[in-house]
């Protein structure tokens, strides 16, 4: 992984050879990567390795028309070539309508979110972490599988305006599926954090474990309309789809769940419980990003969603320009949080007269982008409940729901505390309805 | 935003000024392998070999390759995006003590190669410690061959001019028709340039040209807020240039256009039980979600458990389970001519190789490494090894994976002709399936009802959702020879870290009774 001097020299490297070529506006950006894991099943490591590359893009603007090159040669001779390429496209290239010149100087903070052990994973350590997982498995009589990651890496970047950045930022898992002998239970828990020394193995393991024997055996329910508790991983399987339409430029187009009637959106409208919000943060503590968005806007807190309101939409450079206002700066990552002290998870399942407890979502897809509409199915964890307790576990069912409907202010009945599933921090919810149309025989 | 419809005139005027400026770049040279390319490759290849035996490594293979990509995109009248990319590298795995490791590296130089063969022997020896099984590969052959993909044109000897002027045209053409709001289209080329060496002997150099157009319409009803979308994403194959050149790509655009104005205007679909017709466009991708990933031996053993999921076939099915009718034949095909698959030898030197998974209707074998054939009781690997990147741990992946047409000449309307209330569905719309692959729901980019024999009316808000045994035993009519297709996705993701796999898959349309489909707006 590139050090600072290192990255932004070879960053001003291409920047000289592009300008020496003609281009009269340029931007080379960076990273440098370093990642180590292991996957296992069947009691043993699957496959496992490490890997280190670095990518280098140029991208140049001669007479407003542009050109992009991407290698990864650090090499002098393929350095001075990748810029004259860059320049040999940009000047047959028509000329790029959206061409906003390149940011120059701007602060910004050290990236909170980097920790120099995850660069630098230990082998015999990872080893002896994942032999007690698997002996964790091994004495509940489950069979398990599961990912370790971690990943270390240095983005930089040099425009032809004078603005240079370089962050570093790092971020570890371990995720662990553990299916009961039976072939009838399973159950499925992950964590992460951008330090690897954080991470907690025993209790991943554990918790897919506990989920995996819970799950034994369960009992069809007829696919309908039900309410349900969504774990943390449920909703961030889903919430992925609503952070996706938050482009201003989509909905102003009319092309959006968040586009309105007669070419407005619905900026300022209360879509949601008034109990929610939905903010970006690089400084959150739990959950810190690099300060700076892809296009070099330095990030701040970012308010999406605010009690239930539609606050912001995210404009990229071209596109606050063209609505003539400021770009937003981000959102870099995704904090959904409750505006009162969250529930326990006891207390949610304690609420609820009737319904579902939903441990994770799977192959969820958009079915309608108008009302992020998405299908999916139930897996690794799916129970009844009956007055405020667990019943017991049922089968696995495909779901059709908004998401706009499932977080729309009469629907969410309870919000719990928030998890970090990067690039999100979700809570739990309960919720008065959520539709299930056919059972799924998987497990 | 909406733009008004371009004219002809104007058209050519646009296209005009960039062909005045034609352009081959200089890469087109640059990348082409000489002599000191493959020595140096070689010399790589030798050093981390050397190096991982020595160090105690029972078996090892090293994958020394260049990838480059060409993406152009576009939006109505503009070019949004012309970016080049190239990245090489190597790709080591060993075995030591019957455990694997892996290292990679994109510094091209003999110490970092053998660096990367003490990470990777490092790797594997740690984890020899959890290896409650050894691994045994199946035997093959040593093999010392070149081979290159079909094609006639090198996309990448192509001045840039053409290319967006062909992107360009194929926008214009979707905005001349009346209701259009927006259009986007892409074009992305692929070269790979593969060296593989292993230490049974093993020397291949490969190198496959691919070639990705796609383009999206969209109409937008700015008054009611309301917006379909008819995209056109799934035709990538494994051939040249010559594809943009000879395909009728301005009638696709011509049509989807079309296509999306009626769509925006059509009717809800009534939810019920339909017999319907699948259009190769649309079946495509249920044999992908269906049979591709259910027959992949890895997931039947509990190796994609945490990410992708188990299959609902089981290790002792192979020979015994009915899959579906006795119509139904599905072959795993690395040879197909053009299938975004096909290859010579994967990537562990095993020729590519052409099987029958389902025979007859009955499930008759699996997708195979030679790491998996052995655990079946099998002598030879069917090829399935690949990684997407010399960064990435080669594993099992999905060959092209066809369904056989009908023996005789079927045609479209045979197929309806027997169908008094059902659908005919075409093109991508959403997929998703369970982690067994059981239990699937897929959309459709157009759907029309079919009454008393005849296609009429799009219908919008459709999905149909099926069992993958009951969905294929419902299968009673297949299309012949002539109807058959070859459609494909270039991003199947699977695995752990995430690598994505090209595949095609072939198929006529074919004909299934009394499905279930959703209304998915009405949910």
């Amino acid at each position: 992984m590139l050090a600072r001097d290192e990255a932004l020299k070879i960053c001003e490297t291409v920047l000289a050879h592009a300008r020496g070529a003609g281009a009269e506006d340029a931007v080379v950006s960076l990273q440098s990567a370093v990642e180590s894991h292991a996957r296992f099943a069947d009691n043993r490591i699957t496959t496992s390795g490490r890997s280190e590359d670095l990518d280098i893009t140029a991208t140049v603007w001669v007479s407003k028309r542009r050109g992009s090159i991407t290698g990864n040669d650090p090499g002098a001779d393929a350095l001075k070539r990748m810029a004259e390429d860059a320049v040999q496209i940009a000047r047959v290239s028509p000329v790029h309508r959206e061409y906003v010149p390149t940011l120059g100087p701007l602060t910004y903070p050290e990236s909170a979110g980097f920790a120099p052990t995850t660069a630098d994973v230990d082998f015999k350590a990872r080893a002896t972490a994942l032999e007690q997982v698997l002996t964790a498995c091994g004495s509940a009589k489950v069979i398990g599988a599961g990912f370790h990651t971690a990943r270390a890496s240095a983005t930089a970047a040099a425009t032809a305006n004078g603005n240079r950045r370089y962050f570093r930022s790092s971020e570890a898992g371990l995720s662990v599926t553990a299916r009961s002998a039976d072939g009838t239970g399973s159950g499925y828990y992950s964590a992460d954090h951008f330090d690897l020394a954080v991470l907690d193995t025993k209790q991943v393991a554990a918790q897919a474990i506990e989920k995996a024997l819970q799950s034994r055996d369960p009992k069809p329910i007829e696919p309908g309309t039900y309410p349900v508790i969504l774990e943390p991983q449920a909703v961030a399987d889903l919430t992925g789809f609503l952070v996706n339409s938050f482009d201003a430029r989509t909905a102003d187009e009319g092309r959006s769940a968040f586009s309105a009637k007669d070419g407005k959106t619905r900026l300022g409208e209360k879509l949601f419980n008034e109990r929610i919000s939905l903010y970006s943060d690089p400084m959150h503590r739990e959950l810190p990003s690099v300060p700076s968005t892809n296009e070099g806007v330095p990030a701040s807190r970012l308010t999406l969603i605010g009690s239930g309101v539609l606050e912001n939409l995210e404009y990229s450079r071209f596109w606050a320009q063209e609505r003539k206002r400021e770009p937003t700066p981000g959102p870099v990552n995704y904090i959904m949080e409750s505006s009162q002290p969250p529930a326990s998870a006891d207390d949610l399942i304690k609420g609820m007269e009737r319904g579902l407890l939903i441990s994770r979502f799977w192959y969820v897809r958009l079915v309608d982008p108008r009302t992020i509409v998405l299908t999916g199915l139930t897996r690794d964890g799916l129970w009844w409940i009956e007055k405020g307790k667990i019943s017991h576990p049922a089968r696995n069912l495909r779901f059709n729901q908004s998401v706009l409907a499932m977080l729309a202010p009469w629907n969410v009945e309870a919000i719990g505390a928030s998890r970090r599933l990067s690039p999100l921090m979700v809570p739990a919810l309960r919720l008065a309805a959520f539709t299930f149309t056919s059972i799924s025989d998987a497990i | 935003m909406e733009t008004a419809p371009v004219s002809r005139r104007q058209f050519l005027a646009t296209v005009s000024a960039l062909i005045a400026s034609t352009y081959v770049p200089a890469w087109a040279e640059i990348w082409q392998p000489g002599p000191e390319d493959a020595a140096k490759r070689a010399e790589m290849a030798e050093a981390a070999l050397a190096r991982a035996t020595a160090l105690g490594a029972s078996y090892a293979d090293v994958r020394v390759n260049r990838y480059r990509r060409e993406s152009i995109a576009t939006r109505e009248r503009q070019v949004q995006n012309v970016s080049r990319s190239t990245s090489g590298g190597l790709g080591l795995r060993v075995l030591v003590n019957g455990a694997w490791g892996f290292a990679a590296t994109n510094r091209l130089e003999p110490a970092a190669a053998r660096e990367a063969a003490d990470q990777a022997v490092a790797i594997a020896r740690a984890n020899a410690v959890l290896a409650s099984r050894k691994v045994v590969l199946a035997e093959a052959e040593k093999v010392v061959a070149t081979w290159t993909s079909a094609f006639t044109r090198d996309p990448f000897a192509v001045p840039l001019d053409a290319k967006i002027a062909f992107l360009l045209e194929l926008n214009a053409t979707a905005l001349a028709v009346s209701g259009v709001s927006f259009v986007s289209s892409q074009v992305l080329f692929v070269d790979e340039q593969k060296y593989f060496a292993s230490s049974e002997g093993s020397r291949i150099t490969q190198r496959l040209v691919r070639t990705y157009p796609q383009f999206s319409t969209t109409a937008a009803d700015r008054a009611s807020g309301d917006f379909q979308t008819r995209a056109v994403v799934d035709r990538a194959q494994l051939v040249g240039y010559e594809y943009v050149e000879n395909y009728p790509w301005r009638q696709d655009a011509e049509k989807a256009a079309h296509e999306v104005v009626e769509k925006l205007k059509s009717k809800p679909v009534s939810a019920g039980r339909y017999d319907i017709v699948v259009d190769p466009s649309q079946l495509f991708l249920a044999i992908h979600e269906s049979v591709g990933h259910s027959t992949e031996l890895d997931r039947s053993l509990g190796w994609e458990a945490n990410m992708a999921g188990t299959s609902f076939l089981r290790a002792g099915d192979a020979g015994k389970l009915r899959f579906g009718a006795a119509i139904v034949n599905l072959v795993g095909d690395r040879t197909q001519p053009g299938g975004l698959a096909t290859t010579g030898f994967d990537d562990e030197g095993v020729k590519a190789d052409r099987w029958h998974l389902v025979r007859d209707g009955m499930f008759v074998d699996w997708q195979t490494t030679r790491e998996l054939a052995p655990l079946i009781g099998q002598q030879r690997s069917h090829g399935c090894l690949h990684a997407d990147s010399w960064s990435s741990v080669p594993f099992p992946r999905m060959p092209n994976v066809s369904l056989e047409p009908a023996a005789t000449e079927v045609t479209l309307d045979d197929l309806f002709s027997g169908i008094k209330r059902g659908l005919f569905i075409e093109g991508r719309g959403s997929s998703s399936i369970d982690q067994q692959r059981y239990n699937f729901q897929f959309g459709g980019a157009v759907i029309r009802e079919i009454t008393n024999g005849k296609p009429g009316a799009m219908v919008r808000d459709a999905a149909y959702q099926s069992r993958t045994p009951d969905f294929w035993a419902s299968c009673d009519g297949l299309g012949g020879r002539a109807t058959y297709r070859l459609w494909g996705t270039s991003a199947d993701g699977k695995g752990e870290p995430g690598q994505t796999n090209a595949v095609s898959h072939g198929c006529p349309p074919a004909r299934f009774r009394q499905i279930t489909v959703l209304n998915t707006a009405a949910v």
